[in-house]
């Protein structure tokens, strides 16, 4: 049995006006997710608990990201949530207001043995 | 799991040996397209597609001990004209799988302000699919 990586999901978020790094990257999970639907658990009858969830985001300021918060926006699985350094802060000087902008990739794993699944063509 | 659980889907075969086997939904993909300024349902309709696979990377044919050319690919396309759709090029946009596309009616077209024209949204749903048996 091997963990396999089922899908990499990408997404991005901002806070435009309010400089709240936690809603933005809530914001680029939520993008991330509601792009696609891994159909497969109730096609092939799996237990989403055992689906292990890797969060990255990428953000101007990792420390003000409240990980807990952006932990629990995740419906299923054991969830791990990491910040890092990256995203955007795009700042307009004039008006002195600054737009963060997060990234966010979410990595589906589910533990599979190949020999219970055989291709049928 | 119930016997009609596998039922949801159009094609369903049987094994010689009586074992049921389908084809079964693995992933299910969305995107959105727009043509801002020519009015191109084809092109809208490409970005919608792109929009869907290229937000995700799929390791699920790899997952299972199969080939990405064994996925089976379902590609719904809503738009308010879809006859304007040209299959033919949204189908180049696959790098891999068996591809059928359906076009229906649905995405939206906003007209422009100045009365000129209209700006396309097309919506796209992608089902990736394996026909393949469970053995447990």
């Amino acid at each position: 049995m091997t963990l396999s990586r089922l899908i990499l999901e990408t997404g991005m978020g901002n806070d435009l006006y309010g400089e709240d790094y936690t809603k933005a990257a809530c914001r680029a999970v939520q993008d991330a997710l509601h792009h696609s639907s891994l159909t497969l658990f109730r096609s092939l009858n799996l237990d989403s608990k055992k689906m292990e969830v890797k969060v990255t985001i990428g953000i101007a300021k990792p420390d003000e990201v409240d990980a807990d918060k952006v932990k629990n926006i995740l419906p299923h699985g054991v969830i791990s949530v990491t910040v890092v350094r990256g995203g955007l802060n795009a700042s307009d000087e004039e008006n002195d207001t600054v737009s963060i902008i997060a990234t966010a990739a979410i990595e589906a794993f589910y533990e599979i043995d190949k020999q219970d699944f055989k291709k049928t063509i | 799991m119930a016997f009609s659980d596998y039922f949801d889907e159009k094609n369903i075969k049987f094994h010689e040996n009586g074992k049921i086997m389908s084809k079964k939904r693995i992933v299910f993909e969305l995107g959105q397209g727009t043509s801002l300024r020519h009015e191109d349902y084809t092109k809208a309709a490409k970005r919608a597609v792109e929009n869907a696979l290229w937000k995700n990377s799929l390791n699920v044919a790899e997952a299972f001990g199969f080939d990405k050319s064994d996925m089976i690919i379902d590609v719904i396309l809503g738009a308010q004209e879809p006859g304007k759709i040209e299959s033919e090029k949204i189908r180049g946009v696959f790098p891999y799988g068996e591809v059928s596309i359906e076009k229906t009616f649905g995405g939206l077209d906003v007209p422009k302000p100045d009365g000129g024209g209209k700006t396309i949204i097309v919506t796209a749903a992608i089902i990736v699919s394996f026909q393949m048996e469970i053995l447990i």
